[in-house]
């Protein structure tokens, strides 16, 4: 039951899909068409471009890098926030630590220093697949050759890497920033995400088919560039697509709906289902020494480590089974860890494989409940 | 044939499980009878419902399809009489069931004392066992501002920490002069109990209730102790035990065998022919000469259900009780213990080790061999299985504390510098 008096309704309410939780999502969406749309006319309505003014009185050049301010405005405190209520976990406390950091210069004050020197923004955290226009000929040209280098040996070397030693983790629960807001001020909503068979189901298709978008838009993309000039026909399809996916993917999906929806359906919906980078790196985990290991019949099946899983995965059935499990889409945050009362699971990497079977079946269909 | 089990808890659903897992439907009919909930849940999670931390769904360990999929047949009601000869159970809405085998896993119910007073008590009293007594706890919050609760156990302290998040004044009464003596040397058990009350609790040892007062409508008003003191107080939290839920299986057609618990062998069959118990509701006969072993916790249930089901399934089972093993958490202490570290016979040495700056303690108990005996942590993260393996293989103290880093299962970063502490060895 919640807590009683008017502060313990609106903590159940927000964090329980009640009103307030749906009022909220309403600003978030309002605030990210704004964002978007501000200044445009869109079925004869004009949407005011709030948001550039705003970034005009506070003195920054653009709207992108007010919202870049807000964002880590929000990575701050919410990082705040997190460390206080896990004060008692190092890893949560490095972890948190590492991603306020990596969004603070990464991702905000290097790409503005860039941008004061007049030169092309970057934003070291973000790589491709997730970054797509990193691998598209035309931005490519434009960076001097350091960056060139750092963004396709990061995408490259770098992720693959740093994934099969440490799993998904190093860079979604470490590095990336859609990854470090759900980690620090989508905290309150992270028990939201499903936990059903069914969108289990959905997610083992959807994530992997954006990230066969992505592989096949950038394929389409570099060769259209390569050989464009003498197939006029095939460039203005590549043009097409390039701007479908960035108008599906990249602004709908993961700019609008991934924020958008952490008070109502949690905080990594677009990590889960959609996002390329989650897909490649959860295929290179299974084959990496990430895992998550159980310690055998301890388990009291209380069910808090799925709650708290904001990844939908069923943690339990695999505790209270006695088998350590490394799942694709895990980011290892490390939550489920700590939110069990009975110290059952460790995030580990290790070098002997974990016990699962590492056939294609069950690597596509990951069956091993 | 038709298993029917009577008890939806971890020990029945268990055993409903394991026979499924043998047979198909067409071979093994099974029907899994409750009078609290129509699904399985987790009794050990009531507290975090209570807290807001999980919604009553998420109590239950299996998805609810999981019943139609394996064709286990879920009744809700309750079972009044057993005969064992004609193979029928009883229903409360006068529903016969057959069957060929009976599983009794009916567990515990809370343990009471006959307080002066307590006849006239119709509201604001309550125990912390069932999912019934969450919704009366639930309900009676919203009206309460002080709460007494009554018992040092495991319940007692979870009841505490539901009512301190609710932002009741709590009164915790605890007959002993420290925490949990039955598991706790006093060192631990003054650490704990200083940990409960640096959450604000007012917990009073040595102290017992001897009567309840009510207001006009039967409500628990306040608590008188036996020192005399007058508590005011909404609602009375009795936290003092469980004891198996084998009364009404006294009066039915065939009794079986019953002493403090249901009886049942190594086999896990009870008296009668075709029915068997397990969980909290039975105590083992391993020797006629010894005290019948009564294990009233998840694990053991969890494992009596299996076996008791492969009993029932005819293999040929003797249980022998593995080495003891449990866990808790109180507040914010894990608490993690293995083997034997209580009663323990005169010769036996222990040594303590404690954090100076934190509540974060380990104590390791051998015997006069110097073989390890049992482990009591507190405060950190322990691998039991690495714990049970050096009392099989009977380490010595020298191995155990030179390996104990092995044990360890802190969370990454976070590994418990096991060189700052103050040690004190004690011979028992
Ligand atoms: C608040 C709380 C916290 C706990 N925490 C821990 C812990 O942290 N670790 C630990 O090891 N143990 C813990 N325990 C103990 C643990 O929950 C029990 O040991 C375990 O649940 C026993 O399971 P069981 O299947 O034997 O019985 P139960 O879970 O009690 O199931 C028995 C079921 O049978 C039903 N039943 C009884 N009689 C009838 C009848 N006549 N007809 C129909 N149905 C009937 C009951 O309603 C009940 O649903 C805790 C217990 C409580 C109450
Ligand atoms: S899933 Fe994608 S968006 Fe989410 S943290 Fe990982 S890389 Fe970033
Ligand atoms: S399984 Fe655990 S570590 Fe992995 S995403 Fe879920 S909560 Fe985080
Ligand atoms: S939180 Fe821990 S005890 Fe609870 S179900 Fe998960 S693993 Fe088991």
């Amino acid at each position: 039951m919640r807590q009683r008096g008017a502060v313990g309704w609106l903590k159940h309410d927000i964090t329980h899909r009640g009103v307030t939780a749906w009022i909220l999502t309403l600003l978030l969406a309002a605030f990210y068409f704004i964002l978007y749309y501000g200044g445009r006319t869109i079925g004869g309505f004009a949407v005011p471009d709030l948001w550039t003014g705003a970034a005009e009185v506070l003195g920054f050049p653009h709207k992108w890098l007010f919202y870049g301010f807000l964002y880590t405005l929000a990575i701050v405190i919410g990082g705040a926030y997190v460390m206080w209520k896990y004060s008692h976990n190092r890893y949560q406390l490095v972890r948190t630590t590492v991603v306020i950091f990596v969004q603070c210069t990464l991702a905000f004050a290097i790409p503005w220093i860039l941008l004061a020197f007049e030169q092309p923004e970057f934003y070291f955290s973000y790589l491709w697949p997730l970054q797509i226009e990193n691998f598209y000929p035309s931005n490519v040209v434009n960076q001097p050759l350091p960056i060139i280098l750092y963004s396709v040996i990061g995408s490259l070397v770098l992720v693959p890497v740093l994934g099969v030693l440490y799993g998904k983790r190093w860079y979604c629960s470490w590095v990336c920033g859609c990854g470090g807001l759900a980690n620090t001020a989508g905290e309150p909503f992270r028990h939201l995400g499903t936990k059903t068979m069914r969108s289990w189901r959905f997610e083992k298709w959807a994530v992997h088919l954006t990230l066969i978008a992505a592989l096949v838009v950038t394929a389409v993309v570099i060769a259209a560039w390569a050989v464009g000039d003498n197939y006029p026909q095939f460039e203005e399809t590549a043009a097409s697509m390039q701007s479908l996916y960035g108008l599906l993917v990249v602004t709908m999906l993961s700019g609008i709906i991934g924020v958008v929806v952490y008070p109502i359906g949690g905080t990594r919906v677009w990590c889960r289902f959609f996002c390329p980078m989650a897909a490649l790196l959860g295929l290179i985990q299974k084959f990496g020494r990430f895992r998550i290991t159980v310690k055998d019949d301890m388990c009291i099946s209380c069910g808090l480590c799925t709650r708290y899983c904001e990844m939908g995965i069923d943690v339990r059935a695999y505790a209270q089974a006695n088998t350590d499990f490394v799942r694709a889409s895990c980011v290892g945050c490390g939550l489920c860890a700590e939110v069990c009362p009975r110290g059952v699971l460790r995030l580990e990497n290790k070098t002997p494989r974990d016990p699962q079977e590492l056939t294609m079946s069950s690597l596509l269909s990951e069956t091993y409940r | 044939m038709h298993y029917v089990i009577v008890g939806n808890g971890v020990a029945g659903t268990r055993a409903a499980m394991t026979i499924r897992q043998r047979h198909e439907p067409q071979q093994a009919r099974i029907t899994l009878i409750s009078d609290e909930s129509p699904y399985f849940f987790s009794r050990t999670a009531l507290m975090y419902a209570y807290m807001d931390q999980l919604r009553r769904r998420d109590l239950e360990p299996y998805e609810r399809e999981v019943y139609d999929r394996q064709q286990i047949e879920r009744i809700e009601a309750q079972v009044v009489d057993l005969d064992a000869e004609s193979k029928k159970l009883t229903l409360d809405d006068g529903r016969v069931i057959t069957f060929d085998r009976c599983l009794l896993a009916v567990g515990a119910g809370p343990r009471m004392i006959d307080f002066q007073g307590l006849d006239d008590v119709e509201d604001g009293l309550v125990h912390f066992v069932s999912l019934q007594d969450l919704d009366t706890c639930e309900r009676l919050t919203w009206s309460t501002d002080h709460a007494v609760v009554v018992g040092g156990g495991l319940i007692g302290v979870e009841l505490v920490e539901c009512f301190r998040h609710h932002g009741l004044q709590v009164t915790f009464l605890v007959r002993e002069p420290y925490y949990w003596p039955a598991a706790f040397a006093e060192e631990e058990g003054q650490m704990i109990s200083e940990h409960i009350r640096s959450h604000g609790v007012d917990l009073c040892h040595e102290t017992q209730l001897a009567s309840i007062e009510t207001d006009s409508r039967g409500r628990v008003s306040a608590v008188v102790t036996e020192d005399d003191e007058q508590i005011q107080c909404q609602m009375l939290g009795i936290a003092i035990g469980v004891v198996p839920r084998v009364n009404w299986l006294r009066d039915v057609a065939t009794p079986p065998a019953i002493g403090a618990g249901l009886r049942v062998n190594r086999a896990f069959e009870t008296s009668l022919p075709g029915v068997y118990g397990a969980g909290d509701c039975i105590e083992i006969e391993l020797d006629p000469k010894k005290e019948p072993l009564h294990e009233p916790i998840w694990y053991a249930a969890r494992r009596h259900g299996e076996l008791a089901a492969r009993s029932m399934l005819d293999d040929d089972i003797s249980y022998e009780p593995p080495i003891f093993y449990n866990s808790s958490k109180f507040f914010d202490i894990e608490y993690t213990t293995v083997g034997e570290v209580q009663d323990l016979p005169a010769g036996t040495n222990t040594l303590y080790r404690r954090k100076p700056d934190a509540a974060v303690s380990q104590r390791i108990v051998v015997d006069g061999d110097n073989c390890v005996l049992g482990f009591s942590m507190l405060g950190s993260r322990w691998d039991h299985t690495v714990l049970t393996r050096w009392i099989k293989e009977n380490r010595s103290l020298d191995f155990v504390r030179r390996n104990l880093p092995d044990a360890q299962f802190d969370v990454e970063f976070g590994r418990v510098d096991l060189d700052s502490f103050n040690e004190e060895m004690r011979t028992l």
